[in-house]
């Protein structure tokens, strides 16, 4: 399991099975409570009059913060209604359910397995909408006329900077201006040990794609400490918050990243996971370690018992002569103590 | 094997070879007690025998500390880096929570050391003397090995899931 997937599993599953029994006559109850990354939940439970109609809400620690990227247009809700208004079988409830940022409305009798799919990726079309407005917003700036700066830079970046806070204290920005998209992950380490292997990995993040011809498309990754110039008028705010395990990590798109509605959908699959991929690999890492120390203490014990003095020798010796056990003495002539 | 480590381990086993000449001592202090000299507060002179201290490096040295009943090894592992700081941290503690299995490992290294044993006269008496010296030798050997194994693992795993990921956005 090289890759995370995009949509979340137990949902899949959940719809599924729901959809099976729904189809034989017998509908579930249902009042499941599903966990994602970054302290997403998922609640899917039958709606009260009906059994065969599910809601599914998320509540999501972005939500917040996505929901004020666009500066109070209020452009997220209609955002995910687009989304799954080709869906056979989902309607958007007039109010959310308590608790939960948002909620789906889905009618067992009429969904399919694309809908159930379509269910799976919720998280990641809340995810996806700053993307989304970055993505507009490089098209607005690449189709204005450049002005001619005195410094002969020909870039205009966006005044906007899109925030998603994901976690804690973990942020992602992105910023678009006319030739490129810029993502920047904030990101802390808890552990010590995480942090130096995280760098290790972040390392390589930034070498790959100079090293393999083959990946020379991908992305650009910078890997700082240093706030990038990006960020530095954002974060001037909060300069106080100078953490030594701070570290940021900056992906720069071009245009060819984002070309297409399925380009740009596959690119932000992949950019929201990029944490939790990192931070699972550097997991799988410990664990392989982990094992490999259990397999070598094996062999270590199996060299230190080599030097063991044979019991069975000293029995089968006293076996063989007289009944009486084999003294076995020290060179001061001490009985041995066991 | 480099030039340095065979003339090092030469001289930790011959160092070794000469401490190791334990008895059966009981306490001069406590009646009935039959502790380590090396591991008590000792006012009597006569017990401890000279430490013998063996350095290839400033990172890799053997404190050999021998007395009448008992003798402390103490090995310090190399750790080129912080990456290696932390494996050899986390493999010592990994060797000392399984002490019992070891018989002869110190649960706690003493200050400035990554990982201590202390052989007494109990183990040598149950134990061939050459082959627990074997053992010894064979140690500090394996750790750099498995250090430097368990390190550039880490360093192709970070480059093959880096490359991995980066090749998602390869249309």
């Amino acid at each position: 399991m090289l890759h995370l997937k995009p949509n979340n599993l137990l949902i899949q599953k959940t719809f599924s099975e729901a959809l099976e029994a729904n189809a034989n006559g017998a509908p579930l109850s249902l009042d499941r409570i599903i966990s994602d990354f970054d302290y997403t939940t998922f609640h899917v439970s039958n709606s009260p009059d009906d059994k065969s109609v599910l809601w599914l809400s998320i509540k999501t620690k972005a939500w917040q913060s996505v929901t004020q990227c666009d500066q109070g247009k209020n452009g997220l809700l209609p955002f995910l209604a687009s989304k799954y208004q080709s869906a056979k079988g989902i309607s958007i409830p007039q109010s959310f359910e308590n608790g939960y940022d948002y909620t789906l409305q889905a009618d067992l009798k009429t969904i399919d397995q694309d809908t159930i799919n379509q269910l799976s990726l919720l998280k990641i079309f809340v995810m996806n909408y700053p993307f989304q407005l970055a993505f507009n917003e490089f098209v607005e700036l690449s189709n204005m006329p450049v002005l001619e700066e005195p410094t002969g830079s020909s870039t205009s970046s966006s005044k906007n900077l899109y925030t998603i806070e994901y976690r804690d204290e973990e942020n992602i920005f992105i910023r678009p201006s006319n030739d490129r998209i810029t993502v920047i992950f904030e990101t802390v380490f808890q552990d010590e040990t995480d942090k130096v292997l995280g760098k290790v990995f972040l390392q390589e993040f930034v070498d790959a794609r100079k090293r393999n011809r083959d990946i020379q498309s991908a992305p650009q990754v910078l890997f700082s400490h240093e706030p990038p110039l990006e960020l530095q008028s954002h974060l001037r705010k909060a300069a106080n918050n100078t953490d030594l395990s701070r570290r940021f990590i900056t992906f720069v798109l071009f245009p060819r990243h984002f070309q297409t509605p399925e380009l740009q959908f596959s690119t932000v699959c992949q950019l929201t996971l990029f944490r939790n991929y990192f931070h699972y690999h550097i997991k799988c890492s410990k664990a392989y370690m982990h094992s490999r120390m259990r397999y070598r203490v094996g062999s270590f014990i199996k060299v230190l018992n080599r030097a063991k003095v044979d019991e069975d020798e000293s029995e089968t010796a006293g076996a063989e002569g007289t009944k009486e056990p084999v003294q076995r003495r020290t060179f001061t002539g001490r009985k041995m103590v066991y | 094997m480099s030039q340095s480590l065979r003339p090092y381990l030469t001289a930790v086993r011959f160092s070794l070879e000469a401490a190791l000449t334990l008895s059966n001592f009981s306490s001069q202090e406590v009646e009935r007690h039959n502790r380590p000299e090396v591991e008590v507060p000792n006012t009597n002179a006569e017990l401890l025998l000279q430490p013998m201290h063996i350095s290839r490096n400033e990172h890799e040295q053997v404190l050999i500390e021998p007395s009448v009943n008992s003798i402390r090894v103490s090995l310090k592992v190399k750790q080129a880096d912080e990456i290696e700081q932390i494996l050899v941290h986390m493999f010592t503690r990994f060797l000392e929570q399984r002490a019992e299995s070891f018989y002869i490992l110190r649960r706690v290294p003493i200050e400035g050391y990554s990982i201590s044993f202390l052989i007494t006269n109990k183990h040598t008496e149950s134990m061939k003397t050459d082959k627990l010296i074997d053992f010894i030798i064979e140690f500090m050997e394996d750790v750099d090995k498995e250090i430097s194994e368990i390190k550039l693992f880490l360093n192709a795993r970070a480059r093959f899931t880096a490359e991995a990921y980066l090749g998602e956005f390869v249309y």
